[in-house]
């Protein structure tokens, strides 16, 4: 297909079917939306460009920046939009939660603004806090801002009210399904699909929330619903609250089992569309058979961080042959570990690589006349294949305490090398002897 | 005939109590008679608790192996017997005028632990330099005028830190609360010319910040500001050896975190009318609806925190410098660089508790009781500082039980606005007069910090109180000493 504009290739995403061994349940034909596969990665993408595309012309014009309050896909988008009509983009924000998604705004030339914490010592006649400011400054009078306030701008529901809604229809030959699922952040794209299914038939509409002090990405928990202007509690016939790790359960199911690449947002939509359709499948008479529709919201690939914190196991490499974790107790005992008077000594006589394993910032404040600064991580990295230095010139290895160059001196044995040794006590232990350290 | 109340609507906020509280508050004819004696308010202090919070911050210092020394922040509480015992621990005290530092003196502190903070005058830079004391300096003006103070009075070079604001973020922006104390990054020269000439008086010690923000991104990022600055100092030929991050590790004062969820919902649902207010006149701690949505945000203290006081040190030690990219811990510890701290409200944690009497009770205008305690909202100011908790309730007579209520706390002053709380609290039963609401966890800033002799009504008393193994030993504030001074 052909376009002239990758903002042409917003919409039309694919209605995937997910299959009744994977899902068991009875009756109910079950349907992922993958909102996804936009072009920008999201079911954010069709918002974002709904919001901002009238408005362009005029903030080019005016030299005005695009402002959301998002740290995630509705920033990765507009991200995109504004780059791509030559205008800068800003991300204000609680806290980035997810360090990809910086990462990758960042890389599109966003520029990332995090409202400060909250006050310790709190003043309560203080009404000026920060979020507050800051939509005053963006409403201030000659302010060059394209504020596209997702969570109050009716053409965010709209977007997905215009097509998003009757593209599920269509998908389904005009049929409105009977239950839609989907995950409430902005409340933009659940409410605007029920919308739109409401106007042809009368769908059960569910909510997912997040559990109570839990985190899913994109997702408000019920205590933050009253936050956002869009989210009307008469839109939806149940609201249920998923925990991160079964948003993960839901993420692992669409991935393995489904060829689905979702992230965690849509697990926790799948999960719950699962657990709740559950219950409503026994009442289904035989031979009757129901249909339900949940979205995927984005892919997978952005939360390898917050899986590897959340679910390490899934992510889990061996050790490696050569880390620091397989060395025995034995191997530590057999170091040559030197006081600092011994250690003193022996660098006057020998003259061993004094190698130090600090940072490099704390190595250019001071250091033993004459060592080497390689870093710890990097020294590991470069053990991984072998002894880093000759097997026959000697090495004292130097850490802040002498906790770290023991074990590196022990690897280092094992790795062949004949006479690496640690300073016990460290550059700790060296600077309060008196002993003298110079600076980079 | 006392009113009957409907039962309460308003979500409990119990307060965190540890055993120590509540062995001491439920031997209820030593409470009644403390109250009898010595008047309504009445504070309540443990010293000794004290130390064990300041060994839980040490415990920190020594996971990471670091160096460097806890100071109590004095302002947060002016009992007497908190810095006696201070005295005769190794913790030291971190004073913010001239009384606080004669009062930290006079109470056996060796001037040596003493850190001199905030604004200061003459006389308090000169008590400090002569008592040995560190003066952790607001701007170059006033190191000049403490070296000059040096030189006038013959006293031996004093240890200085400076301390610092307006961090500038690496990467993208992290946005800080303007502070009125520090020199900018950009301002530092100038301390530093300072300090350049008057290097016969002054010791550059170290760099110094304190945010009033519980983020911890910031914080990381104010350290790893002070660690740049000392390369800029070494350069400069001064050796500082220390950064000192100040307070600010927070309290959680909850027993239950489910509760605050709840409550917030709650209060959350009455600003938006969909049920009866549960605060005085609708009052909504910064919130406010605005067509059906709520706009604003909720502007009190986090009363549950996941971190608080040593766990937060602890996280924010495990934090990443942005720039540096390696956890704060092992950066300080590796550049030889110690960290002080000045913890006021966490080192004070479960320390004291504040009573008051009951003295009428009667129906409110929107049926919520009205509890009119003998004590004002300056002598309880939890809610000044926007910390929600409930009071325990001290029955006069324990077997008269009643359902939950929900009431208002009104004060002593002749005053509409002398409100204890804006919201009404939860209460176990119906009040009545000589009850003693007990107010937990007041020793961080709502014991003393901002009590008045308005309306010329009494302040509280304070009063000291030990475990002795068969019961409590209690003597007045003043009388207290670690050693000889009981009761």
């Amino acid at each position: 297909m052909r376009y002239e504009s990758i903002t042409d290739a917003i919409g039309g995403t694919p209605l995937v079917a997910i299959p009744p061994e994977v899902h068991g349940l009875v009756g109910i034909d079950l349907y992922a939306k993958l909102g996804m596969l936009n072009p920008f990665g999201s079911v954010k993408d069709r918002a974002a460009w709904n919001m901002a595309r009238t408005r362009l012309d005029d903030a080019r014009r005016d030299g005005a920046a695009v402002v959301e309050l998002s740290s995630g896909n509705t920033a990765k988008a507009l991200a995109v939009i504004a780059g791509m009509h030559g205008l800068p983009f800003r991300s204000v924000t609680n806290r980035m939660k997810v360090p990809e998604i910086k990462d990758l705004l960042l890389l599109l030339g966003a520029q990332i603004e995090e409202l400060p914490g909250q006050t310790e010592c709190l003043d309560p006649t203080d009404t000026e806090e920060p979020l507050t400011r800051m939509y005053r400054r963006l409403t201030e009078e000659h302010a060059r801002f394209l504020h596209t306030d997702q969570y109050f701008n009716p053409l965010n529901r709209q977007a997905h009210e215009d097509a998003t809604g009757p593209e599920i229809i269509a998908d389904l030959d005009g049929r409105v399904p009977d239950y839609f699922i989907a995950c409430v952040g902005t409340a933009g794209s659940s409410t605007g699909v029920a919308t739109a299914l409401r106007a042809h038939g009368s769908p059960q509409v569910w909510g997912v929330v997040a559990d109570r002090s839990d985190f899913i990405p994109g997702i408000r928990t019920a205590d933050e619903l009253a936050e956002v202007g869009l989210f009307d509690p008469e839109a939806f016939d149940r609201i249920d609250s998923v925990t991160s790790q079964e948003a993960i359960d839901g993420m692992l199911v669409l991935n393995r089992r489904c060829g689905i690449l979702a992230g965690p947002t849509a697990g926790a939509a799948y999960f719950a569309a699962v657990r709740a359709l559950r219950e409503v499948g026994p009442a289904i008479e035989a031979g009757d058979r129901r249909t339900a529709v949940f979205i995927v919201c984005d892919r997978v690939e952005s939360y390898m961080s917050y899986v590897r914190q959340r679910r390490p196991e899934v992510l889990q490499r061996p050790a490696r042959a050569n880390d620091l974790s397989t060395l025995s107790d034995a191997e530590l005992a057999g170091v040559h570990s030197l006081s600092v008077p011994e250690a003193a000594e022996w660098i006057e006589r020998e003259h061993p690589v004094v190698i130090d394993l600090r940072g490099s910032f704390a190595f250019r404040a001071l250091h033993l006349a004459g060592s080497v600064n390689i870093v710890d991580e990097v020294f590991g990295e470069l053990a991984q294949g072998g002894v880093p230095v000759s097997p026959s010139q000697s090495v004292l290895l130097v850490c802040p305490v002498g906790e770290q160059s023991l074990r590196y001196a022990a690897l280092l044995r094992r790795l062949g090398h004949r006479d690496a040794r640690s300073l016990a006590g460290g550059v700790v232990a060296w600077r309060d002897a008196g002993r003298p350290m110079v600076s980079a | 005939m006392p009113p009957q109340p409907p039962p309460s609507d308003v979500p409990p906020l119990t307060p965190r109590l540890s055993p120590s509280w509540r062995s001491l508050l439920a031997d209820g004819q030593l409470v009644t008679t403390l109250v009898a004696g010595l008047g309504s308010p009445l504070n309540l202090v443990m010293p000794d608790q004290l130390l064990r919070n300041a060994d839980a911050f040490v415990a920190v210092h020594r996971k990471f192996r670091l160096g460097g020394s806890v100071y109590f922040a004095h302002k947060a509480n002016r009992s007497t017997a908190l810095v006696r015992r201070i005295a005769a621990s190794g913790v030291g005290v971190d004073v913010a005028s001239t009384g606080e530092l004669q009062h930290a003196l006079g109470a056996g502190v060796p001037g040596a632990r003493i850190m001199a903070t905030g604004p200061k005058g003459d006389d308090f830079l000169w008590l400090s330099a002569t008592a040995g004391a560190i003066v952790n300096a607001d701007s170059a003006d006033e190191l000049d005028r403490l070296g000059r103070l040096v030189v006038e009075h013959r006293l031996p070079p004093v240890r200085v830190m400076v301390r610092m604001a307006g961090f500038s973020s690496v990467g993208f922006t992290v946005l800080t609360r303007p502070s009125r104390f520090g020199v900018g990054p950009a301002e530092l020269d100038e301390a530093l010319d300072v300090l350049d000439r008057r290097r016969e008086q002054l010791v550059l010690h170290g760099l110094a910040f304190h945010l009033d923000t519980t983020a911890l991104n910031e914080k990381a990022l104010a350290v790893e500001g002070c660690l740049l600055a000392m390369e800029q100092c070494r350069a400069r030929g001064h050796a500082p050896t220390a950064v000192d991050v100040g307070g600010g590790f927070g309290v959680a004062y909850l027993a239950d975190p489910e509760q605050w969820h709840t409550y917030a919902h709650a209060l959350t649902a009455s600003v938006l009318g969909q049920q009866a207010p549960i605060t005085w006149a609708g009052y909504g701690y910064g919130l406010k609806a605005e067509r059906g949505a709520v706009r604003g945000t909720l502007g009190v203290y986090p009363s549950h925190r996941d971190k608080a006081g040593p766990g937060y040190l602890e996280a924010l030690l495990e934090s990443e410098g942005p720039g540096l990219r390696r956890p704060l811990a092992t950066i300080l510890l590796e550049s030889l660089v110690d960290l002080h701290i000045e913890p006021g409200r966490a080192l004070l944690d479960q320390v004291g508790v504040t009573l008051a009497a009951v003295r009428e009770v009667r129906a409110g205008a929107d049926g919520r009781l009205c509890v009119w305690l003998d004590a004002n909202r300056h002598d309880v100011s939890a809610e000044e500082h926007g910390v929600l908790v409930d009071p325990l309730l001290l029955r006069a007579d324990p077997l008269r039980v009643s359902e939950p209520v929900s009431a208002y706390l009104l004060g002593n002053l002749c005053l509409e606005n002398d409100l204890i709380t804006r919201r009404a609290v939860h209460l176990p039963s119906v009040p009545r007069p000589g009850d003693l609401p007990a107010f937990a966890n007041t020793g961080g800033y709502f014991m003393d910090f901002a009590a008045t002799d308005a309306l010329m009504q009494p302040r509280a008393a304070t009063v000291a109180v030990r475990s002795a193994g068969d019961g409590w030993r209690w003597c007045l504030d003043a009388e207290y000493w670690p050693e000889g001074g009981d009761r």
